[in-house]
């Protein structure tokens, strides 16, 4: 009886089309990384397992160049 | 002979010199018939988090093509130069020319911070040393352009 509605995930890139997720695209990153900074679960997203992997990638090339944080406590 | 993309941080103590970086980063890839396809300077950024107790750093990125030797001789200078705070190099399938999607944004948002808020602007152009003066002096045209508009309206 919780079970709230929730609307059906999808992946954003798969549906796009992307071909390739960009370390310097800072707006599609935030939007896949908790507020703590973590990276949003495919389980959560909805992200298929192809553009998760280059998601992760990129996210962590961002966060090596100091476009994005570790975490929120720095 | 392979495409690279470099990025690399350079401490904001020492941005009058990254033309001078870039020029000789440029004449080792050149020296043996290797391409910059594209360069961009995003200038003084505001870092996610400090590194060794810096808060900004100048980022620099060039896509360019060239064989291990040079790649190995770039990598070298980045490491022995204590201006170079922070480097990545990334393999790259083809030359990538087009404006990177930062520098995009980055332009946007300088266009509305010019029309949105002078004093903010003015601070920046402050903090910012000489070698950016002439991209302020644009900035300035376009508050100037903004002010005219508010006027006419």
């Amino acid at each position: 009886m919780s079970r709230y509605f929730r609307r059906k995930r999808y992946c954003k890139f798969t549906a796009e089309g992307v071909s390739e997720i960009d370390y310097k695209d800072l707006a599609t990153l935030k939007a896949y990384v908790t507020e703590s900074g973590k990276i949003v679960p495919s389980r959560i997203s909805g992200t298929k397992a192809k553009y998760q992997r280059q998601l992760s990638t990129a996210i962590k090339r961002a966060r090596y160049l100091a476009l994005i944080p570790y975490c929120d406590s720095h | 002979m392979r495409h690279y993309e470099v990025v690399f941080l350079v401490h904001p103590d020492q941005s009058e010199q990254v033309p001078a970086m870039i020029e000789r980063y440029r004449a080792v890839i050149e020296a043996s018939e290797g391409k910059i396809h594209r360069l961009e300077d995003w200038g003084r950024r505001q870092l996610a988090y400090p590194i060794n107790k810096l808060y900004k750093a100048h980022y620099v990125m060039m896509n360019i093509e060239c064989g291990a030797d040079e790649l190995n001789e770039l990598n070298s200078l980045f490491r022995f130069n204590d201006a170079v705070i922070r480097n990545l190099v990334i393999k790259r399938d083809a030359a990538v020319t087009d404006t990177s999607l930062l520098a995009k944004s980055e332009e946007e948002e300088r266009g509305k911070r010019s029309s949105d808020s002078r004093d903010s602007d003015t601070s920046e152009t402050a903090e910012d040393s000489s070698d950016k003066s002439a991209e302020d002096d644009a900035d300035d045209s376009d508050e100037t352009e903004a002010k005219a508009e508010e006027a006419s309206a």
